[in-house]
């Protein structure tokens, strides 16, 4: 499989990052692709893989007794595992990033995965006799199942005003108001604003954004203060997330 | 494999703690970190180069494995292996986050003669990792120290040029030809 002489450039960036041996700009631009494209991600696991078993290599050192203690205390404000565990890596991998930068992670009742279609609107005839190619009107449907009993949520996307609908349900009781955020390649969620816990809401994405809710981009609700919505940064862990597909 | 029995029963209860860690088990959890806190921690020290910070460093790793074990695979590595490249990438991270020079102290300057030997190592990793100490033996000198210098240090490429006083594109060219190397090599029988 590896050729002996060459590799390519983004298998040694891959290397590169896995070993550690990046720093600022390169390294922040690695990670970043290391969030949107799954082959690169593919490609430092196989490297970090590759070198994991020379951590033997490393001597022993004992951590103070103390240290466990400030382990537990931590785990106490932290989410349980599974809720992050059950989720695709890519995914987690978002969500890991966004915790990084989280003021307080909160308990999360349910974590959602959404199927999202993105087809052609059905209502525009198809034009055969036109010379020109048809008007691109994609809709988005976004069909989320959860757990039982849990939050339900059902999204549409109309590109033709840049408008979402979505439907909420079962969404836990809560000062807090679900946001919703569109996350594209680049791992960094944008706000949509925010959505009603109950009933149906309509949301204008702002032009600049509209171009981001395309396939492979991920739709998440995370529950934040109603103040100063919409906010720059998701401050706590997705209720709802899923990823958009094309069929 | 053909490994001891003793190595083997200790891999799979460490495999065992990490899957009750992974559906929120505590004291799981406090088990493993009784196994492997030591190994952890000194891979974080010797990463960080301050014990301050690998103290830090250290809580974040069992941070890590509390919230990933859900998510761990004993098919693709083994249970030290997987809690190490943890550590030592959470050990990164903060040292490219705490962008200072490749700082060393005396505890990390102890385990440095260690690296070719592969001292305290786990039992159980015994057969790949003479696969890869072998072939980094077999690179030439200066590839084979620029890149045990990167992985046990955590030396970013400036840091590496630094130190061995060259270039960074000499640098950069000397890993990149090691990194070749090393992947034919771990590639072949």
């Amino acid at each position: 499989m590896a050729d002996p002489i060459e590799m390519s450039d983004r298998d040694a960036m891959a290397a590169e990052l896995a070993l550690g041996l990046l720093d600022g700009e390169e390294r922040a631009a690695a990670l970043r692709l290391q969030l949107s494209n799954a082959e690169f991600a593919a490609l430092v696991d196989a490297w970090r893989e590759r070198f994991a078993p020379l951590s033997a290599g490393f001597a022993s050192s004992s951590p103070p007794a103390a240290l466990w203690a400030a382990i537990e205390a931590r785990l106490g404000s932290d989410v349980a595992p599974a809720t992050v565990a059950e989720m695709p890596s890519s995914l987690a991998r978002q969500i890991g990033r966004w915790r990084a930068a989280a003021v307080a992670s909160s308990a999360v009742a349910a974590v959602l995965l959404a199927a999202i279609v993105l087809r052609p609107d059905p209502q525009l005839p198809p034009a055969p006799t036109q010379p020109a190619t048809p008007v691109e009107r994609p809709v988005v449907i976004a069909q989320l199942a959860g757990e039982p009993g849990g939050a339900l949520l059902a999204a549409r996307y109309d590109a033709e005003p840049g408008q979402i609908t979505i439907r909420a349900s079962g969404i836990p009781a809560s000062d807090l108001a679900p946001e919703l955020w569109i996350i594209p390649d680049d791992g960094v969620p944008r706000s949509l604003g925010l959505v009603a816990a109950d009933g149906t809401s309509r949301v204008v994405v702002p032009v600049v954004i509209r171009s981001l809710i395309a396939d492979g981009a991920t739709l998440a609700i995370t529950l934040e203060p109603a103040d100063g919505a919409p906010h720059a940064a998701p401050s706590s862990t997705p209720i709802a997330a899923g990823t958009i597909s094309t069929i | 494999m053909s490994q001891s029995l003793p190595a083997d029963t200790a891999r799979a209860e460490l495999v065992g703690l990490l899957d009750r860690v992974g559906q929120g088990n505590r004291d799981a959890l406090r088990d493993v970190y009784d196994r492997t806190s030591a190994k952890l921690f000194g891979i974080a020290l010797r990463i960080c180069g301050e014990r301050e910070a690998a103290e830090d460093v250290l809580q974040d790793i069992y941070l890590k494995v509390w919230r990933r074990a859900g998510r761990y695979d004993a098919t693709r590595a083994s249970p030290i292996t997987w809690l190490a490249t943890i550590a030592r990438n959470t050990a990164i991270d903060w040292r490219r986050a705490h962008n200072g020079p490749a700082m060393m102290g005396d505890d990390a300057l102890a385990t440095i003669a260690d690296d070719r030997a592969g001292a305290d190592v786990m039992a159980e990793d015994a057969e790949t990792r003479a696969r890869i100490f072998t072939c980094i033996d077999t690179l030439e000198e200066k590839r084979a120290t620029a890149i045990r210098a990167a992985f046990f240090d955590g030396l970013s490429y400036p840091q590496l040029a630094d130190r061995m006083a060259v270039p960074l594109g000499t640098m950069k060219s000397w890993i990149r030809r090691g990194l070749i190397e090393l992947k034919a090599c771990l590639g072949h029988g």
